[in-house]
């Protein structure tokens, strides 16, 4: 199967359980991650569910988070760059600089930077995001390279996987 | 532009995604920062529930004044600082609380058969810096509730984490001082969370107070709130000088002034020890909870509210020591059952146990010397409680919250005398009935009706003598029944704005009431109450919020007791109105006023007390991002009011007779506190 028709599949198989069971709430993160050829740095925009994510902080600190507040933001930075990470091929980490974040009723967006560095340096990523909270939480990488998208899927049985 | 599959069906799943049983409580703190919106979440216009940022926000002269985020709720201090607060409520005077229920982290706190009060409430240990949250609830509508819980619930719980290290220190008029580092820190897999308070406070009495506190929080946590465990040890140490209520006689006339007091040697100790442990797992489908804890109180405790009318010669001074052991275990388990798209349920099963191994007694003393034994008692009260809660959402528009509770208490009092010794026991089914309906997108009406109780102390349950005057007397029963009925609203149409409005009626089989010149709770008359509460709370702009509460009440006993049916201290009004400012400036700032209504002080009500307006403030300054200074002052305007009024007879030195009089403890003058806060 090509990656495309995996991802239809993919899209196929979570609309049919969107609609037969919207009992149970599925636990989804996404992360693209792009080079921009303009500001020669890679670009990691996250978005997770606002419900996740309050839910997290709320269990984690056992009080609620404004989110509008850079104070409270520094908290989830905090967890985000636990969770979150991408390695060079020698192993050492990547400085990814948090940019900022926008929250709405539904999502939280979440996007960094790593300054002055192509997409080829990044050679394993750890998407841990939600995973250690929500057993059941998937996350999906998307790595833009010169317009082709490949995804990965981070679970708790995957949580660090090589980019390449 | 070509449309990626995968993100288009997540985005259509987050647009479509409705609120069901499995969810966490969504609440619009993370977009908006405002209170939490308790629409589709509580079963009553009374339930809420207030955040650490809201309780970091409030101006408080002492730890128990926490409470009164509760829309209606006051608490006082009509004695030393080290005493437990004197709560009022939906037109109760809970003396130290004998119908609120208050627990912190999964403890109870109200000591029952208490030597002092019944349900005595001492919050004295409580660090404000730890809370992560405080859910309150009025009114006897849950299942899940039990004892002194008829006029409300308020339910503390410490954060297990600190988003930051605090260390800060206090200075204050009236000998204030205080000091705190609290602290969180990873290890060993999970979080260790620490905490140590030392206070100082002489109040404005004539002889100071000299209340020297010390406190300690250590916890050990792993995992999350929901899906972990957390075991925590505190200890608590209080010693204080009391300057109880005094004359309004004697004040009028001269022979002593306002901050004065009659004996010189009242005061108390107290220690509190405890161990407790929570444990809790959720998941998709169920979820459960247990809870166990070992507490040790002591108390010591010297008061003298008649001053020579029974001892012309050492004074009426009495002590009441109580030292107990409470060990309990709270275990709950909830199904979630997803029938239909609109149509989920949740059940949850709960059990209760709680034992108190208590030993206390009631002496006359003289300058804290025992000269004499009223009483002497060994007690041991042990409960359980089962519950069932069936909680069902109908529609978009409708749910039901349905509970039924058992509970059962067995008395066994061992004293020093045999006619005021043996065992009892009492059983009660409590049910409860919740209804809300809202078929609007941000308004809720709710129907609630249900039983509460409290319970008497076990000594009276097996009383056939009054050790004091030797008549006979009848013993009381266990357990005291109440029944509340409520219809409220809820609503957040106006844009930025919560608003609850609540009429209830609550009926009590007996009435608790304070003696004041006993020192002690009786079981009393049944009782009647009405009340309307309306709660609102406005956010207009981000750095700008406005809270107004009010609540009146009308009590009335049903005794057809022939001096009158009205309810010494059965507050009749309540009303909060507060300002909070915090610009993204340097500068923050809040404002409270207070209304604290008036209460009859004698059935008749030919005597009442006068309700008082007290203003609080606060001024903040960031000095650096870590770095901030807070300068408190309290009762701004310097109002005379009193924290208390009592009506009964006493004597003082010189005094042939014993005069019915107004007795009364002052608010505090004007006060200022500077704090420096630094946290990393």
């Amino acid at each position: 199967m090509t990656l495309r028709g995996f991802r239809t599949w993919c899209a196929i198989a979570l609309l049919c359980v969107s609609t037969a069971a919207s009992a149970h709430r599925f636990h989804f993160g996404m992360t693209d991650i792009s080079y921009n050829e303009r500001t020669k740095s890679t670009e990691i925009v996250h978005t997770y569910t606002a419900h996740d994510i309050e839910a997290l902080l709320l269990n984690l600190y056992g009080r609620q988070f404004d989110l509008s507040d850079l104070d409270d933001q520094d908290v989830l930075r905090k967890y985000l760059e636990r969770q979150f990470w991408i390695a060079a091929p020698d192993a050492t980490r990547l400085p990814a600089k948090w940019i900022g974040m926008t929250v709405d009723a539904n999502s939280v967006v979440i996007y960094q930077e790593i300054e002055n560095t192509p997409l080829t340096r990044t050679a394993t990523i750890r998407q841990g995001v939600l995973i250690d909270f929500l057993p059941e939480q998937v996350n999906t990488v998307n790595l833009n390279t010169d317009g082709a998208v490949r995804s990965l899927t981070f679970g708790r049985k995957a949580l660090e996987q090589p980019a390449q | 532009m070509h449309l990626r599959p995968i993100p288009c069906v997540l985005a259509a799943l987050f647009a479509t995604s409705t609120v069901h049983a499995d969810d966490f409580q969504l609440q619009r703190v993370l977009v908006e920062g405002a209170r939490a919106s308790q629409l589709g979440i509580a079963d009553s216009a009374g339930a809420g529930s207030a955040g650490a940022r809201d309780l970091a926000g409030r101006i408080a002269y002492r730890p128990g004044e926490l409470l009164e985020v509760t829309p209606g709720l006051i608490a006082s201090q009509h004695s030393g600082e080290g005493k437990a607060n004197q709560f009022y409520l939906r037109g109760f005077n809970l003396d130290h609380g004998t119908d609120l229920a208050t627990w912190v982290d999964g403890m109870p706190v109200n000591q029952r058969s208490h030597a002092h009060g019944q349900g005595w409430t001492d919050l004295n240990f409580l660090i404000p810096e730890l809370v992560g949250r405080l859910d309150y609830r009025k009114g006897p509508y849950s299942a899940r509730e039990g004892d002194f819980s008829s006029a409300g619930v308020a339910s503390l719980s410490y954060a297990n984490r600190l988003v930051k290290n605090i260390a800060s220190a206090t200075v204050g008029e009236d000998g204030y001082r205080r000091a705190l580092v609290a602290g969180s820190q990873e290890a060993a897999g999970g979080s260790l969370l620490y905490a140590l308070e030392a206070m100082h406070n002489d109040g404005p009495w004539t002889r100071p107070d000299d209340y020297r506190k010390l406190n300690a929080v250590l916890r050990y946590s792993r995992g999350f709130a929901n899906n972990g465990w957390s075991v925590t040890a505190m200890s608590y140490r209080g010693d204080w000088n009391s300057t109880d209520q005094i004359p309004l006689r004697a004040v009028q006339d001269g022979r002593v002034k306002r901050f004065d007091l009659i004996d010189d040697s009242d005061g108390g100790e107290a220690r509190r020890l405890s161990l407790s442990g929570i444990w809790r797992r959720t998941d998709a489908d169920s979820a459960s909870k247990v809870s166990a804890y070992v507490i040790r109180n002591r108390l010591d405790l010297f008061s003298n509210f008649t001053y020579f009318q029974n001892d012309p010669v050492n004074g009426d001074q009495f002590a009441q020591p109580d030292r107990r052991v409470t060990t309990g275990m709270d275990a709950t388990h909830t199904w979630h059952m997803h029938r239909t798209d609109k149509l989920s349920s949740d059940l949850t099963v709960g059990a209760q146990l709680q034992n108190d191994n208590i030993f206390n007694g009631l002496y006359d003393t003289r300058k804290r010397e025992r000269v004499a034994t009223t009483r002497e008692d060994h007690i041991v009260e042990t409960s359980g409680a089962v519950f069932i809660e069936s909680a069902i959402r109908w529609s978009d528009a409708l749910r039901t919250v349905a509970g039924v509770r058992a509970s059962n208490y067995r008395f066994r009092v061992d004293g020093d005398r045999p006619e005021n010794a043996g065992k009892a026991h009492d059983t009660l089914v409590t049910p409860t009935l919740n209804i809300v309906y809202g078929p609007w997108a941000s308004t809720e009406l709710y129907a609630n009706y249900g039983h509460g109780f409290h319970s008497n102390d076990a000594r009276g349950t097996v009383a056939t003598v009054d050790p004091k005057t030797m008549e006979a007397v009848d013993p009381t029963p266990g357990l005291v029944r109440s029944r509340g009925y409520e219809f409220g609203v809820r609503t957040e149409a106006i844009p930025k704005m919560q608003t609850s409005l609540a009429v209830y009626r609550l009926d009590f089989d007996s009435e608790l009431t304070y003696i004041g010149d006993a020192g002690n709770t009786e079981a009393g008359d049944p009782s009647r109450r009405y009340g309307i509460e309306f709660s609102n709370y406005y956010r207009p702009l981000k750095w700008l919020s406005i809270d107004l509460d009010a609540a009146w009440a009308r009590a009335r006993s049903r005794g057809s007791n022939p001096d009158g049916d009205r309810i010494p201290g059965a507050i009749e009004g309540v009303a909060q109105l507060g300002v909070t400012l915090d610009p993204s400036g340097p500068w923050s700032g809040s404002l409270r006023l207070r209304w604290f209504g008036p209460r009859p002080l004698i059935e008749d009500d030919s005597v009442r007390s006068n309700a008082s307006l007290t203003l609080n403030g606060r001024i903040g300054y960031r000095l650096a991002n870590d770095l901030r200074l807070e300068l408190e002052g309290f009762n701004l305007t310097n109002r005379r009011a009193s924290a208390i009024d009592y009506f009964y007879e006493s004597q003082l030195q010189g005094e042939a007779a014993p005069v019915a009089d107004v007795h009364f403890h002052p608010i505090e003058p004007r006060s200022l506190r500077l704090t420096l806060v630094k946290q990393w």
